[in-house]
């Protein structure tokens, strides 16, 4: 519990989901019945296949919810298959979703959390 | 934790059969064109148009039809549905021509979904770009004049005011000459003197929010000039049958197409005067709106009264009603009229809008063809939603109108009339009229958007929830004192100078965030399907029950709104000053909770 060590979590990987503004909270209700812990949103303007659509670029809305959702890299598949049918984005125009590895993330973690992994009771 | 391992394990099983699952190298998809001088790839010049097939384009438009049909399906649905239930199970009545009636809602469903999607695609950019280009590059008097014809031309794309006319043609002529005449060969004019007063209210509600007017002495400026003609009015015996119609037409304007376009505008050029958008400046142009198209419409009257005698308009009368049976050509008649009068409607303000973008502005239109869509789908919209109108929210609201009566008089063509005792069934009528009402304004969509703007203006302490329960009760309570106006043929004069007074003075001592959202609330409640169905079944009901005319329970219906809002608002300040008083008793702590509280 000093103050200058920082626990370093490794093996995360970073979910990334865009849809259409409004839809974002099905993402995140799949990605938290997957196991994730958390999501962050932000609101964000998208442009790209509206324009190129032509006319058919009015059933894209502009405005996009994005979701980002950190999960531990062993569950990327299944939270990241469980983001892609919330959004149904295997049909045209529903947005797109793509996963980043992340090197590390420091956070505060919980010390019964830490208890329960092995080999870490010691070091805290 | 074993267990947990073991999923991943599947996870990757899965991965590595590829269970559907495939991949794809986003270079295989972008081909390259060649190398730069460095040897690296270089990617294809500029990705033309996206081509898709028809099934993905069906794909891709499915989820972004159904949204929008089911937002309107929503809001003409229950209301839809209660009326039917009401005729069949109260009143023991099968609905005449249900099929047609059906597919009048339908079309009436279809029609807004195009009309709301084209006024976000087409008519919205369009006014507001010039909202925002037109204060800096024109001088205020010109800015000004432009908003004066927006304002008429709004008015006649405004889908209600179709229901407006499409009423006078159940007016008859002998009992109120003057009403029959405004409604049919002055119906033109009636509607450019609505549109003109639409227009002097964005004009003076412009003005208001570039100096920053209080809304009250504004309120009671223009109340002195309405009471007093329509008192003046009330004491003509020809001229009193016209009040319920001028009235009206003041809750009728303030629709979809007018309050954004015209706040838009109005925002641009308080934006361009260097005055932010301050929290009120929205406000005031829709109170306004629907304080001086009565103005305007006595006023019509008067003219008319002063030019025309009663004798000379029967004579009019029957000339038409003896034309109408010989054929008339295909633009006069059932389908063909709803389309051209769609197309009338749109046209004049797209030409309006492109005249002043192309001549004052000299720019030319963004997305061209995007706005043109939208143009079109409007044009499309309100052409289905006038078929719809007269075929079925017209028809339903009037046949509702016509029945509801039976429950407690007799009625020719309703067997077994009256179904219940006369007291029974005037309650029954009255507590149909309070629900309908009730329902239709707790789901209209612009009462949402007015109750956060209110919870944001008050600074959270007037609740959303709190202002749609008051606008809705006190619609409710109008639409109940309407009907009652009817059935007992009471003086519209007596029920309408006593609220609005009432109203005055609880506009004085409330304060000016209450007052602008208060008198704003009345506008905003009377939408498109409202309208419609509203005026269609005062019409049949005042038919039914040989009321000279069927309208006045809009105005009924505005300024319930108005008094309850204000009502809650004042009881909010008392709670909120015992609260304080109450703090004061205790020492100290309070005293910072008091100095934020917004009254």
């Amino acid at each position: 519990m000093n103050d200058d060590k920082i626990t370093y979590l490794t093996d995360v990987a970073l979910i990334t989901c865009i849809v259409e503004a409004g839809r974002g909270d099905a993402v995140i209700q799949a990605a938290q019945a997957m196991g994730a812990a958390g999501a962050l949103v932000y609101h964000a303007r998208g442009i790209g296949p509206r324009e190129r659509l032509g006319l058919l670029g009015i059933a894209i809305e502009a405005e996009k919810d994005v979701v980002s959702i950190l999960v531990a890299s062993d569950y990327q598949e299944v939270v990241f298959e469980a983001v892609y049918h919330a959004a149904d984005l295997g049909r045209p125009g529903a947005g797109l979703a793509y996963i980043t590895p992340v090197e590390r993330l420091a956070t505060y973690i919980p010390r019964e959390v830490l208890a329960r992994v092995p080999g870490q009771e010691t070091t805290s | 934790m074993s267990v947990t391992k073991n999923q991943a394990r599947y996870a990757d099983y899965l991965r590595a059969i590829g269970a559907g699952r495939r991949e794809l190298s986003f270079n295989a998809i972008i081909p390259s064109a060649g190398r730069d001088a460095r040897g690296r790839p270089l990617p294809a010049p500029a990705t033309g148009p996206i081509r898709l097939h028809p099934d993905e384009v069906a794909r891709l438009l499915r989820p972004y039809v159904s949204v929008r049909f089911l937002d309107q399906l929503k809001a003409v649905v229950p209301l839809a549905v209660y009326l039917a239930l009401f005729q069949i199970l109260i009143l023991r009545q099968l609905i005449a021509d249900s099929w047609l009636v059906t597919g009048g809602l339908f079309a009436v469903i279809l029609g807004l979904m195009f009309f709301m999607e084209g006024l976000k695609l087409g008519l919205m950019p369009f006014g507001e770009l010039i909202g925002h280009r037109l204060p800096r590059k024109s001088p205020l008097p010109l800015v000004l004049l432009i908003t004066l014809l927006l304002g008429i031309g709004v008015t006649f794309a405004e889908p209600a005011i179709g229901a407006l006319q499409a009423a006078g043609q159940n007016v008859s002529p002998e009992r109120a000459p003057y009403l029959w005449a405004l409604l049919n060969p002055w119906s033109g004019v009636l509607v450019l003197v609505i549109g003109a007063s639409v227009g002097l209210a964005a004009v003076l509600g412009t003005l208001r929010f570039l100096y920053g007017w209080s809304l009250k002495p504004l309120i009671y400026a223009s109340l002195v000039p309405v009471l007093g003609l329509t008192l003046y009015g009330a004491s003509q015996p020809e001229l009193a049958k016209v009040l319920g119609l001028a009235w009206d037409a003041g809750a009728v304007t303030t629709g979809p197409v007018t309050v954004p376009l015209v706040l838009s505008l109005g925002i641009g050029i308080a934006a361009a005067a260097g005055r932010g958008d301050s929290g009120l400046s929205g406000f005031g142009i829709v109170t306004l709106a629907s304080l001086f198209p009565i103005i305007g419409v006595l006023l019509l009257t008067f003219y008319v009264a002063g030019t025309v005698t009663p004798a000379e308009i029967l004579a009019a009368a029957t000339t038409v009603a003896s034309a109408s049976t010989e054929h008339l050509a295909w633009y006069a008649r059932s389908p063909g009229a709803e389309v051209l009068m769609g197309i009338r409607a749109i046209l004049p303000l797209v030409l309006f809008l492109l005249v002043i973008l192309k001549l004052v502005l000299k720019e030319a239109l963004p997305r061209p063809r995007e706005i043109g869509l939208g143009i079109a789908l409007t044009v499309i919209g309100m052409c289905l939603f006038n078929l719809g109108l007269t075929y079925g929210l017209s028809a339903l609201g009037g046949s509702a109108g016509s029945l509801v009566p039976a429950a407690f008089m007799e009625i020719p063509g309703a067997d077994g009339s009256p179904l219940y005792r006369y007291g029974v069934g005037l309650t029954l009528a009255v507590v149909f009229a309070w629900v309908l009402g009730f329902g239709a304004t707790i789901a209209e969509p612009a009462l949402n958007a007015l109750g956060v703007t209110a919870e944001q203006l008050t600074n959270g302490f007037f609740k959303k929830r709190t202002l749609i329960l008051a606008v809705s009760v006190g619609v409710a309570c109008g639409i109940a004192l309407g009907l009652t106006k009817l059935v007992f043929d009471l003086p519209l004069v007596w029920l309408i100078v006593p609220p609005y007074l009432l109203a005055a003075a609880l506009t004085l001592v409330s304060s000016e965030e209450f007052v602008n959202v208060a008198w704003d609330s009345a506008g905003v409640t009377t939408g498109p399907i409202t309208v419609p169905l509203v005026l269609a079944m005062g019409l049949g009901l005042g038919n039914a029950t040989h009321a000279v005319e069927g309208f006045g329970i809009l105005c009924l219906a505005s300024i319930g709104p108005i008094i309850s809002v204000l009502l809650t608002g004042l009881w909010a300040r008392l709670h909120l000053w015992r609260q304080a008083r109450a703090a004061r008793r205790e020492p100290a702590t309070h005293s910072a909770l008091e100095a934020q509280s917004p009254l």
